[in-house]
This record gives structure tokens, sequence and C-alpha cells, in this order.
């Protein structure tokens, strides 16, 4: 078993076409990779996949290339970088598959189903009787001054007392591989439609690797999204009516709404479609007249959805809609306020959660955070701030970070002065050595950062995807995986 | 099946008609011009009166310095310009077809998987093509794209109500459309063109509805104006023709719910047009058209009211 794999224990900016080997031209560093391990050979379950792109001549690469654009472009994965650029991209799908072995991923999803549950207890308490803020007088301070958290909300309990019913988890691996959660998406979590459109690509275009794998199936998704939005409701009809609210067609994760429709066989539809009765009945306007629904899996966030309530210039919403909810006459997924705990500040407390509601320990590990909002590690953070990523809490997309090692002088203190003058704003964190995986980039293979999006359903039980979307930086040395800055995507494989 | 949906899968039909008719008449004036031998520009004015705002292409004469005594080939360029890719211009193709991509952008999941593609086609292929360039090649390129797209919805789509407004919408444009050549073509009689090239024109229309070689089939050669008109308004067996239309909008009633007043209104703009006959006058001919166009008129209210209702009852 010899693989022509440089592999060099070294840093990762050192050249990385030293040796010559030009298929392959791939070297360690100090990151974990997820292909090859520290003694050049490719871990367990990554052999056939490392042989078959190994094997691969130039020209047969630049044909799996292109059959897989391909396919893209004519199956229609599209997304929008903003609402400004009317034409729709391709989505970026690497070939190189990211492989995980089952029995780990098995561990994962107990873990993130713990970490969801503790976290919707979380948000019904903060709701409600709120219990765990009593004992938490800071976070208490934060959530109460917190844009996300929605007075209106209070003393509502959904169905199930599930808040946030469909929630993407986002995860890293550190230099040595092991799993952390990085942070939870709460509110309106996106990027599931190109997992499942990933993986029909790849089989499309590389079946023969796909079928050397025993990779467990993903696309039961749809079916378990409609059970889970069906669940919802406190409707008792049998067949529950189930729309998906979009925005509209420009905005960036249209694709992903019409499909999620298209593939449960429900309609997509658009806040002037909808209006409420005044028996607080919300009502859809159909070509035979209005018609009764139940379950509205709202793709915008909650502040916009009812402009009687929430933001006044909302044309997205329903006027009326949340009286309608607060009587239980319709169920809005996620519901409105889930985004309270989505919090990067709240993210710090939630091995907490887990033990105060759920009397367990953390299965996944977290990366340590300091909420700057406590004096303590407010010093802590002012002092290393070189060492540290600084992330403001209301933030998501990958903006407004500020990658310490990586920044000037001057952007240190420029940041150091935004961070004393509203210390509650910011949360800090040490930097993770990102996993690398083999990637194809200009037709050679180089190593690229990446992580994995998981996505888990709530209802009466939980559900979490096999796998999810891995998501890459295409650019050397970069840790920005979001596609909306220029970040590509893999199919995820769990295999045994 | 959404209300805002039906709208829009109505107008995308509508606007790919308009634009494949607006394309045909072009394509024909172009081939006529031709033929006519004289130095007058009315032929192409004339063009302008069918598809779109007279007033507003006389203001952009007015901007390009040009006047209706300009040559004709300075002329036609800017008729062409207008009534092909001017996008300020409601009647131009330009304009309809990205109001059919507006609309489309929404339809994806509600077309067949072959029929969006060739819609894409359509729109693309006329987006890449050339302004300066005068050639009829795009024309024949809308209309081939256009008539694809309507043959793989009816070959490739299930028969639901998406089905039934892409009918709609095609046969209320279709129908509007024809009645404004017919319209007019009476109108235009009394230019100078001498009396000669008139069987011309009527045959330049018969051409611009693909019904040249049915006529001539029906009619054994005879081209006579009552004959066009009977064949263009009456032929119920002619695709191209209004009765033709107003049958198939009455078929897809059975469909649709609520549809009682929607058929009745259909009936009463059958029963206009059966007036017309050989002995009818230029001046009647013209009433009756004008009843037609307001019937079709009311015709999208009544959809509008029935079926893309936005406000709550």
């Amino acid at each position: 078993m010899y693989f022509k794999l440089t592999y060099f224990i070294g840093i990762i900016i050192a050249p990385l076409e030293l040796k010559m080997n030009k298929t392959f031209s791939y070297q360690s560093s100090i990151f974990f990779d997820e292909y090859i391990d520290s003694k050049s050979s490719p871990r367990k379950g990554y052999k056939r996949s490392i042989d078959f792109f190994h094997s691969l001549s130039p020209s047969e690469r630049v044909h799996y290339t292109n059959l897989c654009e391909s396919s893209i472009s004519s199956m229609g994965v599209t997304f929008q970088l903003d609402a400004n650029e009317l034409q729709d991209r391709s989505w970026p799908l690497d070939l190189i598959p990211r492989i995980i072995a089952s029995n780990q991923w098995r561990l994962i999803q107990k873990g993130l189903i713990q970490r969801v549950k503790a976290l919707n207890y979380f948000i019904n308490d903060v709701y409600n009787k709120q219990v765990f803020l009593e004992k938490n007088p800071v976070l208490k301070e934060l959530i109460l001054e917190s844009s996300n958290f929605l007075p209106e909300c209070m003393g509502i309990t959904p169905k199930n007392k599930v808040w946030s019913n469909i929630c993407g988890t986002d995860l890293i691996r550190d230099d040595k591989g092991k799993f952390f959660v990085l942070e939870d998406n709460l509110r309106v979590p996106s990027g599931v439609a190109y997992m499942l459109e990933n993986r029909n690509i790849m089989k499309r275009v590389i079946p023969d690797l796909f079928n050397s794998y025993a990779v467990n199936p993903i696309d039961d998704y749809p079916s378990q999204l409609f059970k889970c939005l069906g669940e919802a409701s406190f409707n008792t009809n049998a067949n529950k009516k189930i729309v998906v609210l979009t925005p509209g067609v420009f905005n960036s994760a249209y694709f992903e709404h019409s499909y999620l429709a298209q593939q449960m066989g429900v309609e997509l539809v658009e806040a002037s479609d909808l209006y409420v009765s005044r028996s607080n009945n919300v009502l859809m306007k159909t070509i035979n007249g209005p018609k009764k629904i139940d379950v509205i899996y709202r793709r915008i966030d909650d502040v916009f959805i009812d402009p009687k309530v929430w933001r006044k210039d909302s044309s997205l919403g329903i006027p009326g809609i949340y009286n309608a909810w607060k009587n239980k006459k319709i169920a809005i997924v996620n519901a409105p306020g889930s985004g309270v705990a989505d919090d990067k500040a709240v993210y710090a407390f939630v091995p907490k959660m887990i033990k105060f509601f759920l009397k367990e320990e953390p299965i996944i590990s977290q990366v340590k955070t300091y909420v700057c909002a406590f004096k303590k590690d407010l010093n802590y953070v002012t002092n290393n701030i070189e060492k540290l990523v600084l992330k403001p809490v209301n933030e998501s997309g990958g903006y407004g970070i500020l990658i310490g090692p990586q920044s000037s002088k001057s952007e240190l203190k420029k940041y150091k002065s935004k961070i004393l003058n509203n210390p509650r704003n910011f949360v800090a964190q040490p930097l993770i050595k990102l996993s690398t995986s083999p990637t194809l980039i200009n037709k050679k293979i180089m190593p690229r950062h990446l992580d994995l999006r998981p996505f888990i359903l709530s209802g009466k039980n939980s559900f979490v995807t096999q796998g999810g979307l891995t998501r890459v930086a295409m650019k050397k040395n970069s840790t920005i995986v979001n596609s909306s800055q220029g970040g590509g995507s893999k199919d995820t494989w769990i295999a045994d | 099946m959404l209300s805002s949906n039906a709208e829009k899968i109505y107008w995308l039909s509508r606007y790919i008609e308009r634009a494949e008719n607006t394309a045909r008449l072009v394509n024909v004036n172009f081939d006529l011009l031709l033929d006519i031998p004289h130095d007058s520009v009315s032929d192409f004015i004339h063009l302008v009166e069918i598809t779109s705002d007279l007033e507003q292409f006389n203001s952009i004469l007015l901007d390009e310095k040009m006047f209706y005594s300009s040559s004709v080939s300075a002329m036609k360029n800017v008729v062409l310009n207008f009534v092909i890719y001017n996008s300020d211009n409601l009647g131009s193709i330009t304009y309809s077809l990205e109001m059919a991509k507006y609309n489309s952008r929404y339809l994806r999941t509600m077309l067949p998987k072959t029929a969006w593609e060739q819609f894409n086609k359509l729109h693309s292929e006329f987006s890449l093509s050339n302004e300066e360039n005068h050639n009829t090649e795009v024309l024949h390129q809308i209309i081939r794209n256009s008539k694809t797209f309507f043959a793989t919805i009816s070959d490739a789509m299930h028969r639901d109500h998406v089905f039934d407004f892409i009918k709609l919408g095609r046969f209320i444009e279709r129908a509007d459309m024809l009645s404004r050549i017919i319209e007019d073509q009476i109108l235009r009689k009394d230019t100078k063109i001498p009396k000669y090239y008139e069987n011309l024109q009527w045959m330049s229309i018969l051409k611009s509805v693909n019904g040249f070689e049915s006529f001539k089939k029906i009619n054994k050669g005879e081209l006579r104006r009552s004959n066009v008109l009977d064949f263009m308004v009456k032929l119920k067996e002619f695709p191209r023709s209004i009765i033709f239309c107003i049958n198939r909008l009455i078929a897809v009633t059975k469909y649709l719910p609520n549809s009682e007043n929607l058929k009745l209104k259909l009936i009463q703009i059958k029963k206009q047009a059966a007036k017309l006959n050989e002995k009818s006058t230029d001046k009647q001919i013209l009433a009756i058209l004008d009843l037609l166009q307001l019937g079709l008129i009311d015709l999208h209210l009544e959809i509008e009211k029935k079926f893309f209702n936005r406000s709550p009852i």
C-alpha cells in the first residue's frame, strides 16, 4: 500500500507543489486533514476515494468537473449572491466527497438532539417562567436587551414546547480531528436543498465511487420535514394544510424555498397570498376561493412576519397573523422569537443549559467562548485580542468577524475600542485550527478548510440528517465557508 | 391552485403569445415592403399602430430628429428598433419577453422541466440577438421557440389548472391581436397605396397569421377582402381565427370553478363575430371589431375578478 502522497509536517503556507507529484500534490500541515493522517497514509475508509481521484488523468479530471457543472446547470441548482444580482449563479460543488464513519456520526446525532432539546427548553423558559435566567443574571440582562428577544411572545408555548423545529447547527473539527459545535442557527437555517442536490449530482457524476461505499441515504429529508411541520399544529384535522412562506423570487435562498415546497408537495406562497380572517383563521387565496391553512414554514425573519406587531414597514408579512398564532389557529415554524437563542452570547451558556434542563453532560464539545459582558472575560479578551477570533453577537454569515492572529495592529486597536464601547455586543473565541480536506481547485487537488451543517428536526420526536451540508472555503488558507462569500460545498457521506 | 400563480401563468402565456404574434407581424411586413415599390413609410408606421403607442413613437422620432418624410430605410430601422427592442415600449417584443421572464421565475416548479428550459432558450436567444444588425432570423427564432414552448406544454403537461390558465392567456391574446390586425388593415385602405397592392396586403396578413396555404386550399386562390375576413374571423377549423380562439376558451371554462359568467361572456363575443358577413361595410366591420375587443377586455376583467382577486373577500 503506497500512495504518491507527499506529506510534510509543516505549515500550510509552504508552497504546495514542492514535490513533483502533479496529480496529487497534497501536503499536510498543522491542520487535521480528513483524508490523510500524520503518517502519510489515508485514513480508514478514505482509501477508495483517494485511489479514485488519484487515478484520474488531467483530462479525466476536466471531464468529471465539466460533467458536474453541466449536471448542476441542467438541474437548475442555483443561488444568488444578493438581490441586486439578477443572474443566478450555479451552485459550487466540489467532487471530492467528505466521508464520516457511521458509528462516529451516531454519537454526533445524539449530541445534536441533546443540544437542540436543551435549546428549545431554554427558549420556552425565556418566554415563560425564566427559571434559568434567574439563575444567570448576566445572561438575563443580555437576553432582555437583545433585539432577538420578542416580548410579544411571553406566555406562549408552541406545540410540544418546540420553538425551533428546524435547526442547522454548524460543526467544525480542530487540529486533533475532534468535532465542535461552532454555532446554532435556530431561526431560518438554509442549505438543506443544496445538501440534497449535492447527493443527486454525485450519484450522476461518479456513480462507481459512490457505489463502492455503503452511503447512508439522505433523500427522506423532505418527508421528515413534512411530518415535522404537521406535528407543529394544534389543529386536529387529519390532513394538515402546510405552506412554505418565501419573501419572493429575489431572495437569495428562493431556490431552496421552491425546492422544498415542491419536494413536500405543498404550496410555495408569499405574504400576499395569505390573509387572516376575523375569526383568526389563516386563509390562502386560491382560484377556488379561500382555503384554510394549518402550518406556515416561514422562510422570512420573524420580525417581518406581522407588520401590525413587529416591523411596521414589512411588506413581507401577513397583518394579524400574530393573533392567529397566539390563539393556536396557525403554527409558525420556526416560532417567532426562537432567534433569542441564536445569539452568540447564549451559545456560551448551552453546556449549562444541557445540565440544567436535561441533567446530562454535553455529548459534543463547543468552542470556549468569552462573553465580554462578563468583566473577567472582557479583561481577558482585551489583553489577548491578538490570539482570539472576535464576533459580534448578532451577526451571521461570517460578517463582522475579526480574526486576531491574521489582523494588523491598527485593526486590532480599532476593534478593541469597538468592544470597549459596547462589551455586550461581543464574544471572543480561541482560533480553532479548522480541519482540511482535499479539494479540486483548477484541476489540482489542494487542502481546503471546511465545516459541516447538519439539520435537526424537532417535533414529537427528533430527527438528524445523515451528514449535512459540508461547506468548504475555496480560497487558500481562508476559513470563510459561506456561499454568500464565495464558499463551495461537498457531498457528505456517512458510511461504514 | 394559488390565485397569484394562476395570474402569473396566465400572463406568462399571454406575453409569450404576444411576442410571437408581434414577431410574425414584423416579419411579414418586412417581406411586404420588398414588394411594394413606393416611398411611403406608412407600411412601417402601421406596425407601430397595431402593436404600440403611436404618440410614444412620435416622441422618439422627434428625439432622433426624424420625420415621416425621412427615407424608408432610415425609418425602417427606427420602427424595427422600437417594436422589437425598445424596453420602454410596452408593445415591444423585448418588453413582452421580459415580463414573461419575470412571471416565469415563480413558475419553475409548475411547468414541465422541458417547457421551462424551452422558455429560457427563447428568452436567452432573443437577449443575445443584435440590435444593430437587423435581420429576420431573430424573428423566426422567436416564432420557432414560442411554438416549441407551447408544443412542449401540450405534449408534456398533465391537464390541470396550470394548463387551463396557459390556454386562457394564449387564446385571449391571440384573438385580441387578430382583431387588431384586421382593424388596422381596414383603416389603412384610404392611404395612397394603389388598389392593386391591396391584395398584396391581404395576402401578407394571411401570411402573418400563418394562414396563406389554408386559405388557398379553401378559397381556390380567390383573394377577396370578404373571403379573407370570413377566414380570419369565422372559420372555426383554423387555429388563428377569432372563432377558433373563442371556442377554445369556451372549452377551457368547463374545467374552471365558478366559470358560468365567463362562458356567457364568451358566447356573447361569438355572437358578435358571427354578425360579420359578405355585405358588411367597413363601418360595420369596424363596429363589430370594436365590440369584440371590448368583449375581450371585459373577459379579462372577469377572469381577474374570479380568479386573481388580490384583496380578501
